[in-house]
């Protein structure tokens, strides 16, 4: 991954933080003085190499791991904005990459009851007696990372 | 990954769908191994982890096995 590449992802992750969405690449070529087709590019290149994710056939971020910008069940309170976590792990990853105390409000796989978690200082306050399972193994992750 | 209330709903969600079981963690561990893996996402100086790297977590966690081989 090239210094440009970087710079653009290091962009799109700040804009997370920032606006609570990732830039559109319009957004991204505006930032950087650029055409919107090399925008495009960096895109389909951080997608290539794992480091966003984007909606199939679209230079859409749909993830900027650990954060979603799809709805799913898990709903991540943290850092003073309600957000999206693709799933059990990423939204705990939530607070992890924010380095703040959150909340996460989801549901049971199973029975679709509400479950919570709370994080205070890194450790888990709420919702250490709940599990997370995992189908995939960690080799296939990345061949559907939307299932994963 | 997903949320499941106890055993006996994981194992009625497996059956319900039909899948064989993957691999179970307690929250607390889950939020161990998701300090690791996510804490560094927002740092300035990030760089792409190497797969050696993303291995090192996870047998750092104890998370042991063929189904934790990262490849």
């Amino acid at each position: 991954m090239d210094a440009f590449d970087l710079d653009v992802r290091r962009h799109v992750y700040f804009s997370v933080v920032a606006n609570g969405r990732p830039p559109t690449t319009a957004e991204v070529a505006a930032a950087f003085a650029i055409d919107e087709g090399v925008a495009e590019s960096a895109y389909r290149r951080l997608h290539d190499a794992h480091a966003l994710v984007l909606f199939p056939g679209t230079t859409d971020v749909w993830m900027a791991n650990p954060f979603c910008f799809a709805p799913t069940v898990h709903r991540v309170i943290a850092g003073g904005r309600t957000w999206t976590g693709t799933c059990a792990w990423d939204a705990l990853g939530i607070p992890a990459a924010l380095g703040c105390d959150g909340r996460i409000e989801s549901a049971c796989a199973c029975c679709g009851e509400p479950v919570a978690l709370e994080v205070r200082a890194g450790e888990l306050t709420q919702g250490s007696d709940l599990l997370a399972h995992i189908l995939v193994p960690a080799r296939d992750w990345w061949a559907d990372i939307g299932f994963t | 990954m997903v949320y499941l209330r106890s055993e006996e709903h994981l194992g009625r969600w497996l059956d319900a769908n039909g899948w064989e079981p993957g691999a179970t963690l307690g929250a607390i561990k889950l939020n161990d191994l998701s300090r690791e893996w996510w804490g560094t996402r927002l740092d300035a100086r990030w760089r792409p982890r190497a797969a050696a790297e993303s291995q090192a977590i996870i047998d750092r966690l104890g998370l042991a096995g063929e189904f934790w081989s990262y490849g």
